[in-house]
């Protein structure tokens, strides 16, 4: 019935044969496959032409990487093992303090960003703050609190809370607006009042989740205040930017290495936590479901 | 709350349905250590980076000349020649190392999975390769680059493509874990070889969450562009740089407000292309 009626039809101006057409769907958003394509290869092409690199120096980038390699990890000394362990110790202080720090500002900032709980022009204007803070690296707020704190640990602290209020605050309203209407509407028919709605209402529904975004974002921020460290307000970046300045290569490459045992050490205790958090007891220790729904809020990210 | 009456709908008031009620649980062991623990770390940790409210109040209420600068940012260095040729390098830089990082992650997402790669010894030799890769945050990649390669984009661009590389690698391939097995099944009765099995039933169904990755990669990039410079790997990091060496915040400020800005609206469309993707 339908073949007869498309061969009936006028031939349209598609790439598929008339013949074809009837079993075949049509293939969605050519146009703009092709359009975002075309856009994207001259953008890269512009870059490419553009960007003043010496490619040359690339293909000798390798030998220059291993001379460095052997340099760092040959010239190693035990006995500075120690004190560069403090030091990631207190790269992983600042990103906890900062981490805590940011979590109390991002809790009540994310329930006046729910659209769910308060009025639409709140959660915008609310919204555009927490956009705002998302959109500038840690280190340049740090470059902002280290004239006011001088080289210290907490200017590290300050850069870290306030540079992550906006995506903790981010991923909280998301959490809050996914959450289940009946306990609020219960809450609501007792005759709650807006603090018992919060705390009866929603807070139970969103705990575990904003627990273990707050870790994860502590994982996040172990990897910042190690960068933050360059900058010279403590850590173990500051030992390892000191290194590389006077090319005490074997320290340097110690602190690497710290550097890396120590993040995926804190990593792997906290995500076993989080996973805890999530899944309850008994959980499968098997990663991937966490991440995935993390990659999951950023694949549909919405930026308003 | 007051014991009042019996009747009176206060939360506290359990007089006549307690009985049906049951047992209100009590904390598990987990919720008592997990909580003792964060806070004993949260006291060990103020401790080692010297936290002290009054010192918070003291340093924030004073007035300083950094946050005055940020109240009154210079806009105008943003056309002079140098700061505009650090700007589009640093553009360039991110375009060039999300495109390059990208590239190389989607095989290595591939062969970090089961489905990808049947191998278990070489399987979890790329694991540790991707897990090394992502324990190294941007800054120290360009650190690295810049004492092996020199000062320069070139750098700069290594060390977001390393970046790159760990971000989209990680995302793709826990996507990957969660495909459908079924096209998998499919390719293999019919007898595909690896590479075609891939090609047809698992990257078409990762590829909309790829795209979209790449994208958000591309905006961590444009972020991080700005920020390698600040040792040197080239970009605006190098003027933001210059400008803070010598305290001349207004300047600072200024590119760094009009940056941010850029990167605001190029993330807008890179979001509203990544709503259509998925």
């Amino acid at each position: 019935m339908r073949t007869d009626l498309s061969r009936g039809a006028p031939v349209r101006a598609t790439d598929l044969s008339a013949k074809d057409w009837p079993q075949l769907p049509k293939p969605p958003r050519q146009v703009f496959k092709w359009v975002a394509t075309t856009i994207i290869a001259a953008i890269v092409l512009w870059s490419f032409i553009g960007l003043d690199a010496k490619w040359s120096r690339l293909l000798d980038a390798p030998a220059d990487l291993y001379t460095l390699g052997r340099l760092m990890f040959s010239q190693m000394e035990a006995s500075e093992i120690r004190p560069l362990i403090g030091k990631m110790w207190e790269s992983i202080s600042i990103a906890w303090m900062g981490t805590l720090i940011a979590a109390i500002f991002a809790v009540p900032l994310s329930f006046f960003a729910a659209e769910n709980l308060v009025g639409r022009p709140v959660a915008w204007i609310i919204r555009q703050v927490l956009n705002l803070l998302r959109a500038i690296p840690e280190i340049i707020i740090a470059l902002a609190f280290i004239p006011v704190f001088g080289l210290t640990p907490m200017a590290g602290v300050l850069a870290i809370g306030v540079g992550s209020i906006g995506t903790l605050g981010k991923l909280f309203y998301e959490i809050i607006e996914g959450i289940e209407r009946g306990p609020i509407e219960a809450t609501d028919a007792v005759g709650a009042s807006r603090s018992q709605r919060l705390r009866w209402g929603v807070l139970p529904q969103v705990t575990p989740e904003l627990t273990s975004f707050i870790l994860y974002r502590f994982e996040v921020n172990i990897r910042a205040s190690a960068i933050l460290g360059v900058l010279g307000v403590g850590g173990i970046g500051t030992d390892l930017t000191q290194a590389i300045r006077f090319k005490e290569w074997g320290t340097a490459g110690l602190a690497l290495i710290i550097v890396v045992v120590g993040t995926i050490a804190v990593d792997t205790v906290s995500g076993l936590v989080r996973r805890r958090i999530v899944r309850g007891p008994g959980a499968s220790s098997d990663g991937g479901s966490f991440e995935a729904h993390e990659a999951e809020l950023i694949a549909e990210s919405v930026n308003d | 709350m007051t014991s009042g009456p019996v009747g009176v709908a206060s939360p506290e008031s359990r007089v006549d349905g307690a009985a049906r009620l049951p047992k209100k649980p009590g904390p598990t062991p987990f919720t008592i250590v997990t909580t003792l623990g964060a806070v004993v770390m949260t006291v060990v940790t103020a401790r080692a980076v010297g936290f002290s409210f009054e010192g918070l109040i003291e340093n924030l209420t004073r007035p300083n000349s950094v946050v005055e600068g940020l109240l009154n940012p210079d806009f105008s260095q943003i056309w002079s020649e140098r700061s505009r040729a650090a700007f589009i390098e640093t553009l360039q830089l991110a375009v060039l190392g999300t495109v390059a990082g990208a590239s190389v992650a989607l095989p290595l997402a591939l062969w970090s999975t089961r489905v990808g790669n049947p191998n278990t010894f070489l399987r979890s030799i790329v694991r540790i390769f991707n897990n090394i890769v992502r324990a190294i945050p941007d800054l120290l990649w360009a650190l690295i680059f810049v004492s092996a390669v020199g000062i320069g984009a070139l750098s700069g661009l290594l060390a977001l493509f390393f970046f790159s590389l760990a971000v989209t690698t990680k995302l793709t391939s826990d996507v990957l874990d969660g495909i459908d097995p079924g096209p998998v099944e499919a390719a293999n009765a019919s007898g595909a070889g690896l590479t075609q099995m891939l090609r047809t039933a698992v990257v078409p169904q990762i590829l909309p969450s790829y795209s979209s990755f790449v994208l958000y990669n591309f905006e961590l990039n444009l972020r991080s562009s700005a920020v390698i410079g600040l040792v040197g790997a080239g970009g605006i990091g190098e003027r933001i740089e210059f400008f803070r060496s010598r305290g001349e915040w207004e300047e600072m400020w200024g590119l760094v407000v009009m940056f941010f800005l850029v990167v605001m609206i190029i993330e807008a469309f890179s979001v509203t292309l990544r709503r259509r993707l998925v």
